[in-house]
């Protein structure tokens, strides 16, 4: 047994009192009063140096660990499926007022990077359009709202989910009739939850408003086929596509699902050298009419003589009422292709008028299209709005008989032609409850914002067309206090699960042959749809129809049109967007009067044909303003020449002059909002918005305003000659002819050298390099290419491609990478276009790398021209020495990764903007930020390449073609652009280069051997191309 | 009959009966003396256009080359011009130093001084450009060829950019040299008359010890004639370097030949030019009159005539070969971008051939050589179109080059690119004004040599010596 020691009988006994002095032994109650609070106790004699001691360790350590402030936080616990420094990618679905792209978002620790387009959708492929690729930027914008809001006298008050809640649902039981008021929705569980919501509340509707409205397309189709809606084109199966003002490359109903069936049609090769030919009648010059065969100009009033004689010279009688020689040849020659391929045509018309819209339904039918390149057994439900439904609620509005009104996305107070009287409506609306995520303006005079996620913050669905099911699924946390619009309404109805939970009841029955998990990941269901149907059609509308349409009006006519990257407005605050080139025009961040040379002029008093005059126009950016006085409106904006333009037609795009609450974007430098808002300037006619405007006054002012443009000058051709070495094109019948007559016109150009089989060896004294390994190439099909700038946006976003704002694109300071050149050759009012996509060519033998002094671009073992920035030190000598001007200098302080601080001060809002915290998230950690002074240009994307060896090299095989693609290549909705491995014969690229006798590099004869090759534009028509 | 046969048709190279302490007095006197009030006036609006141009180059050091009107096509524009310009102008002084000194050109001797000083001060300012010019200048120093710990990284030695900073270093380094060697035994007169402590130390330490010792004298002329014979090549080579800037591009109007020779001739014309501007100035200003004659200036103006006129023939072959290429990319840099008067840059064409090529034709004239207005006049308005054909050059030829697509909108500059330029001329005339004030303007020990073949006094005293008969000279210089 254990000897016991003791001191004391307390200690021997372990008495309660030993326990307790003994626990107790040293405890010493700090030495104040806890009563008295910390501040207010004296300090104790004996304690002084304690507490010396204490503050003087704790002041120094306060002052000498100052430790700065680190936004990023670490993983301490590493979630499961996050690996920092290597992407997720997130099948989700891009969905704004309607336009429904299916994508997969590219995850980058949390932040949301990239949206590529997901390859297993049946309508897009993996193509995108500019507007998708810019929407991930549109998540870290800083004026989205940022927590639920009640206004009153202008002020907003930050309120919780839970009191705005109760507010609302409050005012919502007393308000009477309620209308809930969206853009078109195509998410069927979304539309189940507004039914549960309108179920609730009886006296409620749903009203759906398109700012870009197809009501006479939808209400055509009513009368003839008895079907409210739109059915699927397929411009895939369709040889002849006559197109009477439908911009259907870039903003008509589904562009990027139009632009890959289109380009399948121009897919050409020496083998089989037919293609789908395209006919174009429009107004003001449009990217579709830019792309077409053969293009007519007619006023926007004929467009109704148009059709009826297109109907009528298939029913073999003749053009009625069409003056112009050219136009009714145009019309007779449509009409005879048409003829000649029935089953294999297709017409389709933008205009927003019902009786037009049935006779082009008519026109198709005799085509027997129907089922064929028109499918109802899927219909497109992109948009499904009526201007009717839309013009009622005003008058209820005004009538005093709504009672509250619930907006979502729909911005009709921005868009809609009568302000005033929206406005005296909605002042008698007692409750107004907006859910869009901005400030609009429709927002702004709601009394309530419950804003809305981002849809890569959202759950949800999408039917894009009948049967084609997309799903959303958020990638990242919600930023700010928002909740997603479903959420708002299920807890107004009174339900209790959530949207998620909802979302998820709803499809468990419905999704057959696939589990909820698989539709998540793959983003995409398909309802087995069934071969293309026939609709009856209902004739008996025609004949009223055809009486019904408007004879042509003469006069200046006016016609609004929306540009690809800002459509109706949606892009407005994206700077990707603004920054974006429009690809007809090729300016940036404005609206402008688009004129035609002829009314050039007689209105501004420039001839394009005098080449002082012409040049004077080109070189100085400040155009003439013009006064257009329209539907007893007048505005003013500076003029732009397009040719392409009808002469007596102007144009303007819709979607500017936004409220400045919608982003720092569109405040240009004098303050004001970029770009004027031209949607008043529109009317209602027999019930639908028109956007054509007739009887329109212009006067030319004596102001200028300047325009950005990116490209100045527009023609190959110089008193020199035709420079058809930068761009070859030719005509179908030339190539059927022939299939080899670009390489003879190489050959020519060559023969000096060598030809081309020699010119490697015999264009130098040097001797060429051996290249082996990998030799990066890229080739580009300009008969695909349609000039979108999808692949702009998406290089922007992929490289870090900094934005420089208005100021600086006047200046001439733009940076992207990658630019479409447009060129026109032929008639000068009605010319040929060509775009090329012009890129760093990663030249062999590249200028830019000799005349380096510090070697800072070189050439990679690969074939890439590559750019060491730290190495850079700005002498712009490879700028000067690039034939193609590819590279980009960065003339200040763009990306705040300068070495000086605060030099950003003179740069305007949009480098402001995109130098925000917030806006930074969106940078790719892959890309270096480029900091002032060094030149940057295409990289071919090396940080994919890398990333793509890796993956080979991972699992030890050769590199294949699915390891790479370039971001422009992914983004191209028209597949226009193929990369890969040269040095692999069996690489896409290879297969490309020698399967084409169509092949030509650009600028060949200088010897710099580029890495970019072109397959030549053939244009479907008659005439030579060398005209 | 005299000693020395001395042809009719030459006009002294110094007027007046000077003699040796004359030509001291003389050159010295604005040294010694307080400096004039015109002389402080220039003085200091030299040094308001140098902070101007401090200031234009600190807003583009730290905003960014953005401060400039540059553009993505137009990478180049006042910058370069104004470096080739300055360049240009630097190679009168080592021409005439050196190539006229192994051409035992005695009329040299009266403008060499300041010639030489031009240089290098137009160098200096030359050098600004392309320091100035970089997006990155704090990283300017990675165009030296040095070991470094990056590999070692070396520089690009198939750049013309890197050939630059060789030829005009070696080029400023040698025109120094020789300058300054010239300098030393003037150096040391001013030295031997201060009359201040100061000036005696300062002009001491400058004139290295100079003693005037014979053994002096031969090694100071051995080192002339070894930094002549060196000089010489470099004069061609430096402008024949700057040239290689564009001839090895790949851009129409730049990848040209003839750039080499038409160059240096360009070079020799502005530098001639610049050198007549501040000759005709201080001649006046100092009272030098009696030695930068009438016929100084006449020669240089010859000079300038036939320079001109070569630079002229350069500009019509120029366009014979852009037609007789064939090539369209170079016929419309020449027809069009140039020679079309209406084309948005037509004017700096016609401003270049009308300044270099048509109106110093009127130096075929004797009467108009001779005219010190005509020539001030001439002399400005040369480099005033010497520096339009650099623009032209530089800026006709990239603004529209092969793709019609990146064609620029018109490219004028912003006030600190022309704040720059101005600078350049406060550095100029600021260390002009200095030289002209604390250095001797002409070489003394250098005019003294001619004085004993072309001076007044020298030919009265030969003429007396050879009017003595022989036995009253044996009288008199015999003891």
């Amino acid at each position: 047994m254990e000897k016991k020691y003791w001191q004391s009988f307390g200690e021997l006994n372990n008495s309660e009192a030993f326990q307790k002095s003994s626990k107790d032994e040293f405890k010493e109650d700090l030495p104040f009063d806890p009563k008295k609070g910390l501040l207010e106790a004296k300090t104790p004699r004996r304690d002084f140096l304690k507490y010396l001691g204490f503050t003087t360790a704790a002041a120094a350590v306060a002052a000498s660990c100052e430790v700065p402030v680190k936004k990023a936080i670490p993983f301490a616990n590493r979630p499961e499926d996050i690996i920092p420094g290597v992407a997720n990618y997130y099948a989700t679905t891009y969905v704004q007022d309607g336009d429904t792209i299916s994508v997969v978002a590219k995850v980058r620790d949390g932040r949301p990077i990239k949206i590529e387009g997901n390859e297993l959708s049946p309508l897009t492929k993996g193509g995108t359009s500019a507007r998708v690729q810019a929407s991930v930027l549109d998540l870290y914008d800083g004026a989205r709202l940022r927590f639920p809001a009640t206004y009153s006298g202008g002020k907003a008050k930050e309120q919780t989910f839970a009191a705005i809640d109760k507010e609302i649902t409050e005012a919502l039981a007393s308000a009477g009739n309620i209308v809930f008021l969206s853009s078109t929705i195509n998410s069927p569980s979304s539309l189940e939850v507004i039914n549960q919501f309108l179920a609730k509340y009886p006296a409620s509707k749903h009203i759906t408003y398109d700012a870009d409205s197809y009501a006479g397309l939808i209400l055509a189709n009513e009368a003839t086929y008895g079907k409210k809606a739109i059915p699927s084109y397929k411009f895939d199966n369709a040889k002849v596509i006559v197109s009477i003002g439908a911009d259907f490359l870039a903003t008509w109903l589904s562009p990027v699902e139009f632009a890959r069936q289109y380009s399948k049609g121009k897919k050409i090769n020496d083998a089989n050298p037919e293609m789908s030919k395209h006919f174009h009648f429009e107004s003001v010059a449009s990217l579709t009419g830019s792309n077409a065969d053969d293009r007519f100009l007619h006023r926007p009033s004929e467009t109704g003589a148009i059709v009826a004689s297109l109907y009528s010279v298939l029913q073999g009688n003749g053009v009625t009422n069409i003056k112009d020689a050219k136009l009714k040849a145009g019309i007779e020659k449509a009409a005879k292709a048409l003829a000649d391929k029935k089953g294999e045509a297709l017409v389709v018309c933008g205009s927003n008028d019902v009786n037009i819209q049935i006779v082009v339904n008519a026109i198709n039918e005799l085509l027997l299209s129907n089922g064929k390149t028109i499918d109802w057994s899927s219909t497109s439900n992109v948009r499904k709005g009526v201007d009717a439904d839309f013009a009622t609620l005003v008058d209820d509005m005004n009538a005093g008989s709504v009672g509250a009104l619930i907006v979502l996305d729909a911005n009709p107070f921005y868009s809609w032609y009568d302000n005033a009287k929206l406005k005296s409506g909605l002042d008698k609306v007692k409750v107004k409850i907006s859910l869009s995520s901005k400030a609009d303006e429709t927002t702004q005079q709601c009394s309530y914002t419950v804003p809305n996620h981002h849809y890569l913050e959202s759950w949800g669905d999408a039917e894009a067309s009948t049967g084609h099911y997309s799903f959303i699924q958020p990638t990242i946390y919600p930023l700010f206090k928002t909740r997603q619009w479903q959420d708002s309404l299920l807890k107004w109805s009174a339900a209790t699960n959530d949207y998620l939970a909802f979302l998820k009841t709803y499809w468990t029955t419905k999704l057959i042959g696939s589990s909820w998990d698989k539709a998540l990941q793959d983003g995409i269901f398909v309802k087995d749809s069934a071969v293309a149907t026939t609709t009856s059609f209902n004739a008996s509308a025609v004949n009223g129809a055809i009486a019904n349409i408007q004879p042509p009006k003469s006069g200046i006519e006016l016609r609004l049109y929306q540009k690809i990257a800002i459509g109706s407005g949606q892009g407005a605050a994206n700077p990707w967007l603004q920054e974006l080139p429009d690809p007809v025009t090729r300016a940036t961040w404005d609206n402008y009067l688009v004129v035609s040379p002829a009314m050039a002029k007689t209105l501004l008093n420039i001839d394009l044909t005098n080449s002082g005059q012409s040049d004077s126009y080109e070189v100085n950016p400040p155009k003439k303003v013009v006064s257009i006085k329209a539907n007893g409106k007048t505005i003013e904006l500076p003029a732009l020449i397009i040719p392409g333009t009808h002469p007596e037609t102007v144009g303007i795009a819709v979607g500017y002059g936004r409220d400045k609450k919608v982003g720092k974007t569109v405040v240009d430098v004098d303050g004001k909002s970029v770009g004027v808002n031209v949607f008043p300037l529109a009317s209602v006619v027999n019930g639908t918005v028109n956007f054509d405007i007739s009887n329109v006054e212009l006067k030319v002012t004596d102001k200028k305003y300047p325009v950005a443009l990116t490209q100045t000058h527009n023609l190959l051709t110089t008193p020199q000659g035709k420079r058809t070495e930068v761009v070859k094109e030719l005509t179908l019948g030339e190539y059927q002819k022939n299939t080899k007559v670009i390489l003879e016109e190489r050959e020519a150009e060559l023969g000096a050298w060598g030809g081309v089989k020699n010119f490697r060896e015999e264009g130098s004294i040097y001797k060429p390099y051996d290249k082996p390994g990998i030799k990066w190439g890229m080739s580009i099909d300009l008969n695909s290419c349609n000039g979108c700038g999808s692949c702009i946006v998406a290089c922007h976003a992929e490289n870090n491609v900094p934005v420089v704002g208005k100021p600086e694109v006047l200046r001439f300071h733009d940076m992207h990478w990658l630019r479409i050149d447009r060129y026109y050759t032929g008639d000068k009012d009605n010319p040929n276009v060509i775009f090329q996509p012009m890129l760093c060519q990663h030249c062999d033998n590249a200028p830019c790398e000799n005349v380096c002094p510090v070697a800072a671009t070189n050439h990679s073992s690969e074939g890439l021209n590559q750019m060491t920035y730290n190495r850079c030190i700005g002498t712009r000598y490879c700028a000067n020495n690039c034939p193609y001007k590819v590279r980009r200098f960065n003339w200040a302080d763009y990306t705040g990764s300068d070495s000086f601080p605060n030099n950003q001060d003179e740069l305007n809002n949009t480098v402001h903007y995109m130098n925000e915290d917030l806006t930074r998230m969106v940078l790719n950690p892959d890309v270096t930020v480029r900091s002032r002074g060094v030149i940057e240009k295409c990289s071919f994307c090396v940080q994919r390449l890398q990333d793509g060896k890796l993956k080979a090299k991972k699992a030890s095989r050769p590199l294949v073609d699915e390891d790479v693609n370039v971001a422009c290549a992914q983004s191209c909705p028209s597949n226009a652009i193929v990369f890969g491995n040269v040095n692999n014969p069996e690489s896409s690229i290879s297969k490309a280069r020698k399967d084409s006798n169509r092949l030509f590099y650009s600028l060949e004869f200088l010897h710099v051997m580029p890495n970019v090759s072109y397959l030549a534009k053939v244009r479907n028509t008659e005439e030579s191309a060398n005209v | 009959m005299s000693l020395k046969y001395e042809s009719q048709i030459r006009e002294p190279l110094v007027n007046g009966s000077k003699d040796y302490h004359q030509i001291t007095e003389d050159i010295v006197r604005p040294i010694e003396a307080k400096p004039t009030r015109l002389w402080y006036i220039g003085f200091f609006t030299a040094v308001a256009l140098l902070l101007f141009g401090v200031y234009s180059v600190y807003r583009e050091v730290v905003y960014g080359v953005g401060e400039w009107n540059l553009n993505k096509t137009v990478g180049w524009g006042w910058d370069i011009t104004n470096f080739v310009w300055w360049v240009g102008i630097g190679h009168a002084g080592t021409l005439i130093s050196a190539i006229l000194l192994l051409f035992r050109q005695g009329w040299r001797t009266g403008v060499n001084r300041a010639a030489e000083a031009m240089t290098i001060f137009a160098v200096m300012c030359a050098g600004q450009f392309p320091i100035f010019h970089m997006g990155r200048v704090w990283m300017a120093f990675f165009v030296l060829p040095y070991p470094n710990t990056r590999g070692p990284l070396w520089v690009n030695f198939n750049s013309p950019l890197l050939w630059d900073v060789f030829a005009i270093s070696t080029y400023f380094t040698v025109s120094l040299l020789f300058w300054y060697s010239g300098l030393l035994p003037d150096f040391a007169t001013v030295r031997d008359r201060a009359k201040t402590k100061l000036r005696k130390l300062l002009y001491g330490v400058a004139s290295f010890g100079w003693t005037g010792s014979t053994k002096h004298w031969q090694r100071h002329e051995s080192l002339s004639l070894v930094l002549a014979g060196l000089s010489t090549p470099l004069v061609l080579s430096v402008h024949t370097i700057v040239s290689f800037d564009f001839a090895t591009s790949v851009i129409p109007g730049w990848h040209t030949t003839i750039f080499p020779p038409y160059f240096v001739a360009g070079a020799i014309f502005s530098g001639f030019a610049m050198v007549q501007t501040l000759m005709v100035v201080i001649r006046k200003v100092f009272g030098l009159q009696d030695y930068i004659t009438i016929g100084h200036i006449e020669a240089m103006n010859k000079v300038i005539v036939l320079t001109g006129s070569i630079v002229g023939i350069a500009y019509l072959t120029e366009l014979f070969m852009a037609w007789y290429s064939q090539s369209k990319y170079e016929g419309y840099a020449f027809f069009y971008s140039r020679a079309n008067l209406f084309s948005p840059y037509g004017w700096s064409y016609w401003g270049m051939m009308a300044c270099n090529v048509l109106i110093p034709q009127i130096f075929w004239s004797r009467k108009l050589r001779r005219n010190l207005f005509i020539t001030f006049f001439m002399s400005i308005l040369v480099n005033v179109g010497m520096w339009f054909e650099r623009f032209v050059i530089i800026v006709t030829s990239i603004y529209r080059d092969y793709l019609p697509s990146s064609w620029s909108v018109y490219y004028s500059p912003s006030i600190w690119e022309i704040g720059f330029y101005l600078g350049t001329f406060g550095l100029f005339f600021t260390c002009f004004f200095l030289f002209a004030k604390y250095f001797p303007t002409i070489a003394i020990a250098e005019i003294k040599y001619v004085l004993k073949t072309t001076g007044e006094e020298y030919k009265d005293k030969m003429d007396n010596l050879e009017a003595e008969d022989v036995e009253a000279f044996a009288h008199k210089h015999a003891h």
